[in-house]
C-alpha cells in the first residue's frame, strides 16, 4: 500500500473503530431496550399510535413506520442521530486528513516523494476508505450480534444493510470534505463549507418530513436518500444510486481540483491582506472575540435556521398529537398543549447545537496552546487567569446569545403560523438551553487544566454520551442513574414546562466548579504543545 | 546593589529520569549581552521556558530583575520581551494587527482597552509606535499582509519587531534569526547593538556561532543540561589552544615532541598544530628551522564549541 494511503488509513481506521463502537452500542442499546421495555403487543400498538403520525418527531427523527417491531423502532429511534454523527465524522475526518495535513506543512513533505498532487489525494482517499470500511464492519458486526438475541431477531443480511445505511452519510460527507479541502485555503474554512452543506441538507430533509405536503423534497437531500434506503422496514436499495453517484462526482471533482491548484492554496481565493481591525486586536479578550467570530457566526446561523424551522412546523405538528402521543412526549419530558409539547422536544435539538458551540470554544482555547500561539501572550504581562477568564467570558456571552437567538427565531417561526406562543416564554426556553452548555464547557476546562491533550476527546465524548443517553432513554428504557449522567436529561423541556431553575443552577454551578478547578490546574501546570 | 537581569540557583527540570536542565547557576548583569550555546536538546529552550514561567522547575529557582519567575511572572514579563524560534502566529491576523495585539498585551500594564500614548515609551510602558514603524521599514515587512500569506522569514520578522519595539529591559531571544536572509540578519545585529548601547540586556540562544561571536560579551555553553563553560570569549580563548601554521623553505622539523604542542598535521612543507600554554618551546624549534611564513590565530567560537563537544559528538 502506498505510504500516503497507509498514513491516512492508520488515522482514519483508529477514528473509525471509536465511532464504529459508538454506532454499534447505540444500535444495540436501542434495540435491546425496546425489546425489554415494550414486551406486549398492546404496549407496542400504543407506541405506534403515538409516534406513527407525529409530524414533530417525524421532522426531527424521520418517519416512524412499523413501530410494533424491534427493527422498525430501532430505525426510528437511532438512525437520524447516527446519520448526523456519521456526517460530522466524515467531514471532520476528511478535512483533517486532507486540508489539515496541508495546513501543517506535512503534505509538502509527502508530495516531495514519487507522487503527484492528484496521486496523493487518490492515495489519501483510499486511506479514508479504509476508515469507512472499519466503521461499517464494526457497526455491522455489533448489529449482527445484537440481532442474534431472540428478543431482537434481526437477520444478518438485514443488519449489515442497516449498518450500511447508517454509514452512508459518513461516506457522502467524507467526499464533501474532500472537495471542500480543495476549495478552501484552510482546514477550518473547509470544515465550515462542508458544515454549511450538512446544515442545508438536514434542513431540507426536516421540511420534507414535517408533514407540510413537501415530501418530494426528500430527494433533494442526501439525508433524504439515506432515509429512503428504508433499512429494516421496507428496503429500497435503489436509493443507493444517488448516494453513490454524488459521492463519485464529489471525489472525482476533488481529485481534479487537486491537480489544478497550488499546494497551500484553495480554489476559492483567500485574501492575502486586509484592512486592519484595530478594535479586535486590542488585547487577549478582544483576540478571543476575533478568533471565535467565524465559528460562532456559523453556530448562530445554524441555531437561528433550526429555531425558525421548528417554529414553523410546531403548530401543524402539534395539531396531530392525540392522547397516546401526549403520553409518549411526556416521557420525553414534554407537557402542555400540542404546540408547546412539540417545541419542548425540538428545543432538545437546539440544546445540542448550543452545547456543540460551547465545546468548540473550549477546543479552540486548547488549540491556542497546542499550536504555541499562547506563548506570545503569556510571555507578556498577561496572567494565565486573565487569558482564560477572557476566553470563558466570551464563551458565556456566546452561549447566552445562542439561547436568545434560538428562542427568538423559534418564536418568529411559530408566530408566523399563529401558533399562540409568547416571545417571553420562548426567550426563556432559549435561555434554558444555556446551563447544559455551561456544564459541558466547565467539564472541558477541567480537562484542559488537568489533561490538556485530551480536551477535545473528553468534550466530544461527553457530548456524544449525553446525546445518546437522552435519545435512547427517551422511551424510559434506560436506568435513572444512566439518564442522570446526560446533561440534556437534566434540562426541562421548556416551553412545554417551565424551566427548572434550581436544576439549571446546579448544572451551571457544576460547570463553574469544573472551570475553577481546571483554571487552577492550568495556572500550575506546564504549557504543553500538541 | 541592582538586581541581576537573570539569576538562577540550581535551576533543574526533569522529565521522568531525563534531566533536561541540571542545576543551572547563572547570573546575567544588566546591560550584558550573553550568548547561550549548545547542540539540539542541550536544554537551551528549557532554560528559557523556565525563566519565562511557561514551565515549572523540578528544583531550584530563577529570577528576572529580582522577580521570581514562577511566583511573579506578570511582573517579570513587564521587564522583558521574548522572541521564540518558531513564529506560530494567528494566521487570520495581518502583520499590523499582530503587532498591535502584542504591543497592547505588553504595554497596557493590566488595564486592557486603555488608549496608549502615541509617543515614546512612557510611564505606562507603552510601545513606541514611531520606533515600531521604523523597525517595520528596517526589516522590510509588509504589515498589511495576513500572517498566513507570510513566508517563514517574514513571520519571524513580525515577532522580532514585536519584541524589539518594546525596548524592554531584557530581550530573551531563542534562535531569533531562523529563516531570516543575510540582509535581515545584519539588520537584526544592528538592532541588538543599539539595544546594548541603550543599556538593554540581551540573552541570546543561537546556533549561529558567528552571530554570538559578533554580538555577545559573554558566552555560556550547555552540554546535556549542564553549563560547562561560561565566560568572555577572551577568557575562553586564553584557556584554549592557539592555532599555529608554519610554512618551511627547507627541512620540515618534527614538532610532535615539543612541549605544549598537539594535533600536528603536515601537508608538504606546511605544518599546522595547536599550542597550549607557553609558546617559547615551539618558537625555539621554529627559530632553528628555515621558516618561510608563520601564521598564528586564536580559536574561533566554532572551534571552542567543537572542542567542547568534539567534532564527532
Amino acid at each position: 500500500m502506498p505510504v500516503i494511503s497507509r498514513l491516512t488509513a492508520g488515522r482514519a481506521v483508529r477514528s473509525g473503530v471509536i465511532f464504529g463502537y459508538i454506532f454499534g452500542v447505540a444500535i444495540a442499546s436501542s434495540a435491546i431496550s425496546y425489546a425489554r421495555f415494550y414486551k406486549t403487543a398492546a404496549q407496542r400498538d400504543a407506541l405506534a399510535a403515538a409516534y406513527g403520525a407525529n409530524k414533530a418527531t417525524s421532522a426531527l427523527f424521520g418517519p416512524a413506520p412499523q413501530l410494533q417491531t424491534v427493527a422498525g423502532f430501532t430505525v426510528f429511534k437511532i438512525s437520524m442521530t447516527l446519520m448526523l454523527l456519521g456526517a460530522v465524522w466524515g467531514l471532520l475526518t476528511s478535512t483533517r486528513l486532507l486540508r489539515g495535513e496541508e495546513d501543517n506543512g506535512r503534505w509538502e513533505l509527502l508530495l516531495a516523494g514519487q507522487t503527484t498532487r492528484r496521486g496523493a489525494v487518490v492515495q489519501a482517499l483510499r486511506g479514508l476508505g479504509a476508515g469507512v470500511v472499519t466503521l461499517w464492519v464494526l457497526t455491522g458486526l455489533i448489529t449482527v450480534l445484537t440481532g442474534l438475541d431472540t428478543s431482537v431477531d434481526i437477520a444478518a443480511g438485514r443488519a449489515l444493510y442497516f449498518a450500511l445505511a447508517m454509514v452512508a452519510t459518513a461516506v457522502i460527507f467524507l467526499a464533501v470534505g474532500a472537495l471542500t479541502s480543495q476549495l478552501a485555503a484552510t482546514r477550518r474554512q473547509a470544515a465550515a463549507y462542508a458544515a454549511w452543506f450538512l446544515g442545508v441538507s438536514y434542513a431540507v430533509r426536516l421540511v420534507a418530513d414535517a408533514g407540510l405536503g413537501l415530501h418530494g423534497l426528500i430527494w433533494a437531500s442526501p439525508f433524504g436518500w439515506v432515509e429512503e434506503l428504508r433499512p429494516l422496514t421496507a428496503p429500497q436499495p435503489l436509493a443507493l444510486v444517488p448516494i453513490a453517484a454524488l459521492t463519485a462526482v464529489l471525489l472525482a471533482a476533488a481529485v481534479y481540483l487537486a491537480g489544478i491548484r497550488d499546494v497551500g492554496a484553495g480554489i476559492v481565493p483567500d485574501r492575502a491582506s486586509s484592512r486592519p481591525q484595530r478594535r479586535l486586536a486590542g488585547g487577549p479578550t478582544a483576540l478571543a472575540v476575533r478568533l471565535a467570530r467565524p465559528a460562532v457566526m456559523g453556530w448562530w446561523v445554524a441555531i437561528a435556521v433550526s429555531g425558525l424551522l421548528f417554529g414553523l412546523i410546531a403548530r401543524s405538528a402539534g395539531g396531530t398529537i392525540s392522547g397516546s402521543s401526549v403520553q409518549v412526549l411526556t416521557r420525553l419530558g414534554a407537557r402542555g398543549n400540542g404546540t408547546d409539547a412539540v417545541l419542548g422536544v425540538c428545543f432538545l435539538a437546539l440544546a445540542v447545537l448550543v452545547a456543540f458551540a460551547a465545546a468548540g470554544q473550549i477546543t479552540a482555547a486548547r488549540s491556542e496552546e497546542s499550536a504555541g500561539r499562547l506563548d506570545h501572550l503569556l510571555t507578556r504581562p498577561v496572567s494565565r487567569w486573565r487569558w482564560l477568564g477572557g476566553w470563558l467570558l466570551v464563551t458565556v456571552v456566546v452561549l447566552l446569545a445562542s439561547g436568545v437567538i434560538a428562542g427568538v427565531f423559534a418564536w418568529a417561526g411559530a408566530a408566523s403560523q399563529h401558533a399562540g406562543v409568547s416571545l417571553p416564554a420562548l426567550a426563556e426556553a432559549g435561555v434554558n438551553l444555556v446551563p447544559p452548555a455551561i456544564t459541558i464547557a466547565g467539564a472541558g476546562v477541567l480537562a484542559f487544566g488537568v489533561w490538556p491533550r485530551s480536551t477535545s476527546i473528553v468534550l466530544y465524548a461527553l457530548l456524544a454520551w449525553s446525546l445518546l443517553v437522552v435519545v435512547i432513554g427517551g422511551v424510559g428504557a434506560t436506568s435513572h442513574w444512566v439518564l442522570d449522567t446526560s446533561v440534556f436529561h437534566q434540562m426541562a423541556s421548556a416551553p412545554a414546562v417551565p424551566p427548572h431553575w434550581e436544576a439549571n443552577g446546579v448544572m451551571a454551578a457544576i460547570g463553574v466548579t469544573g472551570a475553577l478547578i481546571g483554571g487552577i490546574a492550568f495556572k500550575r501546570r506546564d504549557l504543553r504543545g500538541a | 546593589m541592582a538586581a541581576m537581569a537573570i539569576r538562577t540557583e540550581g535551576l533543574t527540570k526533569r522529565y521522568g529520569d531525563v534531566a533536561a536542565l541540571d542545576h543551572l547557576d547563572l547570573e546575567v548583569a544588566p546591560g550584558e549581552v550573553v550568548g547561550y550555546l549548545g547542540p539540539n536538546g542541550a536544554g537551551k529552550t528549557t532554560t528559557i521556558r523556565l525563566l519565562l514561567g511557561l514551565i515549572s522547575p523540578t528544583e531550584g529557582r530563577g529570577e528576572i530583575f529580582g522577580l521570581d519567575c514562577q511566583r511573579q511572572p506578570v511582573e517579570a514579563h513587564r521587564r522583558l520581551a521574548f522572541v521564540p524560534g518558531e513564529a506560530n502566529l494567528w494566521p487570520s491576523l495581518t502583520g499590523a494587527e499582530t503587532l498591535r495585539l502584542l504591543g497592547r498585551a505588553w504595554g497596557s500594564r493590566g488595564s486592557w482597552g486603555s488608549r496608549g500614548s502615541r509617543g515614546s515609551r512612557g510611564s505606562r510602558g507603552q510601545v513606541d509606535e514611531a520606533y515600531r514603524d521604523e523597525l517595520v521599514a528596517r526589516f522590510d515587512l509588509d504589515p498589511a499582509k495576513k500572517v498566513r500569506a507570510y513566508s517563514k522569514g517574514n513571520r519571524q520578522k513580525v515577532i522580532l519587531i514585536a519584541a524589539l519595539m518594546t525596548r524592554a529591559d531584557l530581550l530573551v531571544l531563542d534562535e531569533p534569526t531562523s529563516g531570516l536572509d543575510p540582509l535581515m540578519e545584519q539588520a537584526f545585529r544592528g538592532c541588538v547593538r543599539e539595544a546594548r548601547d541603550r543599556g538593554q540586556t540581551v540573552f541570546l540562544s543561537s546556533h549561529i556561532l558567528s552571530e554570538v561571536e559578533a554580538l555577545c560579551d559573554r558566552v555560556g555553553i550547555l552540554r546535556q543540561g549542564k553549563l560547562v563553560e561560561l565566560g568572555t570569549l577572551a577568557e575562553m580563548r586564553h584557556l584554549s589552544a592557539l592555532t599555529v601554521e608554519a610554512t618551511f623553505a627547507g627541512v620540515v622539523p618534527d614538532l610532535s615532541g615539543v612541549p605544549g604542542v598537539s594535533s600536528v598535521q603536515a601537508d608538504g612543507r606546511v605544518v599546522r598544530c595547536q599550542v597550549r600554554g607557553p609558546v617559547a618551546p615551539l618558537l625555539k624549534v621554529l627559530a632553528a628551522a628555515d621558516v618561510a611564513e608563520l601564521l598564528s590565530r586564536e580559536p574561533s567560537l566554532e572551534e571552542l564549541f567543537l572542542a567542547q563537544y568534539g567534532a564527532g559528538d
